[in-house]
């Protein structure tokens, strides 16, 4: 695709990245700029690039009444980086996006800032991001193309020109061949990919995905989760995605941001949510099956002991406080990495009990073990049930694999 | 009335649309349950009492005598008579136009408050207040206003006290009208477009607006003809104006020899109003 003249206008990820920077701080002269962006809040590769970041949402804090939606949470996104923010229905992940959008103000923020241009007084069709939204909000009395168009065509972009770049967005979601029928007429994973064409067709420097695959069966959600990935590789827009899935988060974004109940919990890179949450909350959230509370009795960081109905059991320490002897913790291990015997073999360097099972269920491609054990009920997965026993009496998880987190 | 007779279909509606016509009705209402057959034969009354007077007032019109009550001789003198009589063609117009004005004020006003109402949080007072109207009978909304108007703050009466009158009867047809595709309207896609980059005016106009068309339309067309149908109200606001209803009951009570064209008047109106509106209607929600 060409760079096309709009207001809006940026050339795809192949073109020269200081060249649409400096467009963009041009296009944001008039508005009124907040002091530069302080060091603590750069993303910690921004230095390197001298460019501002893309996304600067500095501690943000927004109520309903007397509900605190968001509590000074402070988001950082860079140039073409793929990140989601990931949580529970209420934990004030949309209230966030809407934030960025311009479609809420925030109650209280120290800036909002969009390719380094403060936007905090700019309301959303001022602002150099769009929206996939939840349930696409297509518009129903025009034709896939014209709403396809629309942001182009109050853009002022010539009928022609408008055309021409709506099927070249069409094409990119592999839908052309829909462009002249009606928004009824599609399927929900069509109508999908209408919402991206028509949110990306503006060339934002940033596109807001609020759940874009909530509505969709497991294998479209699957394929559309990949064809995402290619099309924000392609674009190299920074993608803000929001889901509740932890799959779809570990799947496709380069950071993720973990909230609850309007705060961030945890942010990091996929692995890092996924080895190591940093608290129980965190830790049942990226779906650690076996979580025990205990109170901390030895501390050789990186270990960390924990004391559990009279047992010890050590792991790596993950949570965001120090840990101090006598202090509650918990400890978590994913049902994989229990190990199974019929022996006592347990190496030095992991937690072993004895066990007896209680159930198992089989899950197709895994069987599950439900395991009775001196520190209660312990969830081990067999992925080759074969070369397991089949009513083990020991069971063992190395140091390594376990990890012991904030309460 | 009407349902109940094409329920009779649905409920036997085995074979796939557009086939439906192959078996004949009388097997279809041999079919039919007990109830089912009451629903035709009150729903077949009821339509009959509708249709059939109105076919008689057309048949009548041509009649050499139409208060005799038998068609026969028939004549086109009523019509001849009509044609160049000329008497009626000011009330006439006069209706037209008044219609057409209670028509775009109450899409304006009705658009304007059924936005308002669906954004409020409590919309069930000035809902209440707005449609209470609807329940007052004619002659008391004329007597009252002709007295506030023009013997209290003694005013001359005339076209703009009937704008007045025609305009309290209408509104709270065209407001429900308009309130159900205000209710229906999803405001997501007006944050859609706003986030696309669209300013209020452009979202109201490009989004809003053509998704109600259909209710604001439809609340133009009910406002004209209540507006050109009135006569209560009128009697009382016209002052010294005779809009067309005015002038046809005056033709009638005088018990003129006027009588027959007036027949003919409302046939010919008849003739031109029904397919139109008919036509209106399927226009904008019947077609998909």
């Amino acid at each position: 695709m060409m760079p096309k003249p709009s207001r809006h206008t940026t050339t795809l990820a192949t073109g020269p990245t200081a060249g649409r920077q400096a467009r963009r701080r041009a296009d944001a002269q008039k508005e009124t700029r907040m002091p530069e962006a302080t060091p603590q809040t750069l993303p910690p590769d921004a230095g390197s690039t001298a460019l501002p970041p893309m996304l600067e949402v500095i501690e943000a804090t927004h109520r309903y009444g007397d509900v605190v939606a968001l509590d000074g949470v402070t988001v950082v996104a860079r140039q073409g980086e793929f990140l989601t923010i990931l949580g529970e229905s209420g934990s004030g992940k949309t209230t966030l996006l809407r934030i960025i959008s311009g479609l809420e103000r925030p109650t209280a923020a120290k800036g909002v800032r969009i390719g380094g241009a403060d936007v905090s007084e700019l309301g959303a069709s001022d602002r150099d991001c769009t929206t996939v939204f939840q349930h696409y909000a297509l518009f129903p009395h025009m034709s896939v193309r014209e709403n396809v168009e629309y942001g182009l065509k109050v853009r002022g972009v010539a009928a022609f020109e408008r055309r021409k770049r709506a099927m070249e967005a069409l094409e990119l979601v592999r839908l052309a061949h829909t462009s002249e029928r009606r928004i009824h007429q599609l399927s929900g994973g069509e109508r999908q990919r209408v919402a991206l064409a028509r949110a990306f067709v503006t060339r934002p420097s940033i596109l807001l995905l609020d759940e874009p695959l909530g509505a969709l069966d497991e294998k479209l959600r699957l394929d559309m989760q990949e064809e995402l990935i290619a099309i924000q590789r392609n674009l190299g827009i920074t993608f803000v995605y929001i889901t509740h899935s932890q799959e779809e988060a570990l799947t496709m974004s380069d950071r993720v941001l973990l909230m609850k109940s309007g705060k961030i919990a945890q942010e990091g890179q996929p692995t890092e949510l996924f080895d190591r949450p940093n608290s129980a909350f965190a830790a049942r959230f990226m779906g650690v099956e076996n979580i025990l509370e205990g109170i901390i009795e030895k501390v050789a960081l990186p270990y960390v002991t924990l004391s559990t109905g009279g047992h010890s059991i050590t792991g790596q320490w993950c949570g965001k406080s120090t840990p101090r002897v006598g202090a509650k913790a918990v400890t978590g291990v994913r049902a994989e990495r229990v190990r199974l015997s019929n022996v006592n073999e347990a190496p030095a360097s992991a937690n072993g009990f004895s066990c007896r099972r209680t159930a198992s269920v089989y899950k197709g491609k895994y069987l599950d073990l439900t395991l009775d054990t001196e520190v209660g009920p312990i969830r081990s997965r067999l992925w080759d049930v074969d070369a397991a026993p089949a009513e083990p009496t020991f069971i063992h998880w190395s140091h390594d694999t376990c990890t012991v987190m904030d309460p | 009335m009407t349902p109940a007779v094409t329920s009779v279909a649905e409920t036997n509606a085995i074979p796939p649309r557009g086939r439906k016509m192959q078996r004949p009705l009388l097997d279809r209402i041999a079919e039919a349950s007990g109830w089912n057959v009451v629903a035709i034969a009150l729903g077949t009354i009821a339509l009959a009492l509708i249709y059939g007077p109105l076919i008689w007032l057309g048949v009548m019109s041509f009649s050499a005598e139409p208060l005799s009550g038998k068609p026969y001789p028939l004549t086109f003198a009523h019509y001849g008579l009509l044609f160049s009589n000329d008497k009626w063609h000011a009330p006439f117009v006069k209706s037209v136009v008044l219609g057409l004005v209670v028509a775009l004020a109450c899409m304006i006003v009705g658009t304007f408050l059924a936005r308002a109402l669906v954004r409020l949080k409590r919309p069930g007072g000035v809902l209440f207040v707005a449609l209470l109207p609807l329940f007052v009978p004619g002659l008391t909304i004329g007597a009252a206003l002709f007295i506030f108007l023009r013997t209290t703050l003694d005013l001359r009466l005339g076209m703009w006290s009937l704008f007045i009158g025609h305009m309290v009867w209408a509104f709270p047809f065209a407001l429900l009208l308009i309130l159900i595709v205000t209710i229906r309207f999803d405001v997501k896609l007006i944050q859609a477009a706003e986030d696309l980059g669209a300013k209020p005016l452009r979202c109201f106009l490009d989004i809003e607006l053509p998704l109600l068309m259909p209710g604001i339309s439809g609340a133009g067309i009910f406002s004209f003809l209540l507006s050109f149908n009135e006569l209560l109200r009128s009697t009382f606001l016209r002052g010294s104006e005779t809009t067309m209803p005015v002038y046809n009951w005056a033709m009638a009570s005088a018990q003129q020899s006027q009588v027959p064209i007036v027949f003919s008047l409302s046939t010919l109106i008849l003739a031109v109003t029904l397919p139109l509106m008919g036509g209106l209607f399927f226009m904008l929600f019947a077609r998909k």
